[in-house]
């Protein structure tokens, strides 16, 4: 029965394979000398403009952005597990569309307390 | 000298100043012309000629340009890269502002000493491969402010030049010619050289 | 299209201590005393039907044997213009009350002045070059700028 996924199998190896070759392949172009290579200290330095920049580069990570991961989650994973009952949405038959929509209020409670706390305003 | 968060204003004015006044003490003549490797004899096999054409067929025919444009000459750029004389056709309708992204730094307009240590630092974060069309004759010599006490005389004073359009500004053909020019320089680099 | 307004309109309205700071008439412009350019800018910006509360432009002008600022006012409502000019004839130490209490557009144009033209404002909040750079020897639109600074 594994066999039946012998094409996703396929398929992960190969996207596997092209992402660590747009690693490798620039490396290795590197290392022949096909391509130049050349650093120096004002070329690693951060882009502003022509400028050097004032003070650090790494700021604060704005706490604001894990809110909104927070919601990205528990909506994110609404929509996985609404697509397995789409897909057998006939075959489940009424109990199942209630069942969903009771798993649907749940997390609509969760999304309306957060809008209403606020957490959804970018200040 | 770093510039430290603690600096205030008037400390920045005086770094700015000391950098224009190394920059301007220190570009006293022209520098040359990137093209030692095209005097050199090469050593060549059949396998380094067929890469040499792959390469330098793909790096000429998509120059992305830096969007660098200090003054006039910028609006015959974008007449050239706009539809009449579309510069689309040559790959290069792609401007990256980011000196990371692109390889041609087209320098359309005067270049002011306050300004010069900007542009070079722009063409220094630059990765190699990369090349630089002076446009018009402030690009080249200063144009008609070259004797003012706040023009560089020229871009070739802060960055090497490759190609050189004279004009005030050039026309949309004459800028299409210059990069017809540099196309033809690029198809002579080859990878022999370790360029 | 803007009318320029007679000098004599304004000398009629000015106040004596300040008209007294006037020392020559143009067509549409008076020449003041450095004292009194605060205090008639103040006037004529808030006195009704005069109401000159745009600070169009200053200019610099070197004119060899003294130094010259322009200020040209506007009235947006009543749509009409006047000119204030002020000469000061030491050259080797110009000194003007600056007008960023009244306008703050003036704090750059003043810059600019004293950037070209090596005229100093007093009471300008921070007096410094503004188009070349910290450490420029010089002042590069007077008429004694030579070649070869």
């Amino acid at each position: 029965m594994l066999s039946e996924f012998s094409l996703i199998a396929l398929f992960i190896v190969i996207v596997l394979g092209f992402a660590a070759s747009l690693v490798l392949i620039p490396v290795a172009l590197r290392k022949l000398g096909i391509v130049p290579s050349q650093p120096s200290a004002v070329k690693s330095e951060p882009y502003e403009c022509g400028l050097e920049t004032t003070g650090p580069t790494w700021v604060q990570f704005k706490i604001r952005y894990y809110f909104y991961a927070l919601l990205l989650i528990s909506l994110d994973i609404t929509v996985v597990f609404l697509y397995p009952w789409a897909v057998e949405m006939q075959n489940l038959g009424p109990a199942g569309l209630v069942t969903v929509f009771v798993f649907l209020a749940i997390l609509a409670v969760g999304y309306l307390y957060a809008w209403r706390k606020g957490a959804l305003e970018w200040k | 000298m770093e510039i430290g968060s603690g600096m205030n204003s008037r400390d920045l004015d005086l770094h700015e100043g000391h950098v224009i006044e190394d920059l301007r003490n220190s570009a006293v003549a022209g520098l040359p012309e990137p093209s030692g490797w095209l005097t050199e004899e090469i050593e060549r096999n059949i396998i380094t000629t067929t890469v040499d054409k792959f390469l330098n067929w793909g790096r000429k025919t998509s120059l992305w340009t830096e969007t660098s444009f200090t003054a006039c000459c910028t609006f015959e750029f974008i007449s050239t890269s706009s539809s009449r004389f579309d510069i689309a056709r040559f790959g290069m309708e792609v401007l990256r502002s980011s000196p990371r992204h692109a390889d041609l730094m087209i320098t359309a307009g005067t270049l002011t000493w306050k300004m010069a240590p900007q542009i070079k630092r722009v063409y220094e974060q630059m990765a190699e491969p990369k090349w630089v069309i002076a446009m018009g004759a402030c690009g080249i010599s200063g144009g008609i402010f070259a004797d003012s006490y706040s023009v560089v005389p020229g871009y070739n004073r802060i960055l090497p030049v490759d190609v050189y359009i004279p004009g005030c500004p050039p026309r949309p053909e004459a800028l299409l010619a210059g990069i017809e020019l540099l196309r033809k320089k690029i198809e002579k680099r080859s990878i022999a050289k370790g360029s | 299209m803007t009318v320029g307004l007679d000098y004599n309109r304004i000398i009629d309205v000015l106040p004596e201590d300040l008209a007294s700071g006037a020392v020559a008439f143009e067509a549409h412009g008076l020449v003041i005393q450095p004292e009194v350019l605060t205090g008639i800018a103040a006037f004529l910006k808030t006195e009704p039907g005069l109401e000159l509360d745009y600070l169009c432009s200053i200019t610099g002008v070197d004119c060899t044997e003294y130094f010259e600022v322009d200020y040209l006012l506007y009235s947006l409502k009543l749509n009409h213009r006047f000119t204030l000019k002020v000469r000061l004839a030491d050259r080797s130490e110009p000194v003007i009350p600056s007008l960023t209490g009244l306008w703050l557009g003036a704090e750059l144009q003043e810059r600019e002045i004293y950037d070209l033209l090596g005229i100093t404002f007093s009471g300008h909040p921070e007096m410094k070059r503004i188009f070349l750079w910290e450490g420029f020897s010089g002042h590069p639109l007077r008429k004694d700028y030579g070649h070869g600074h």
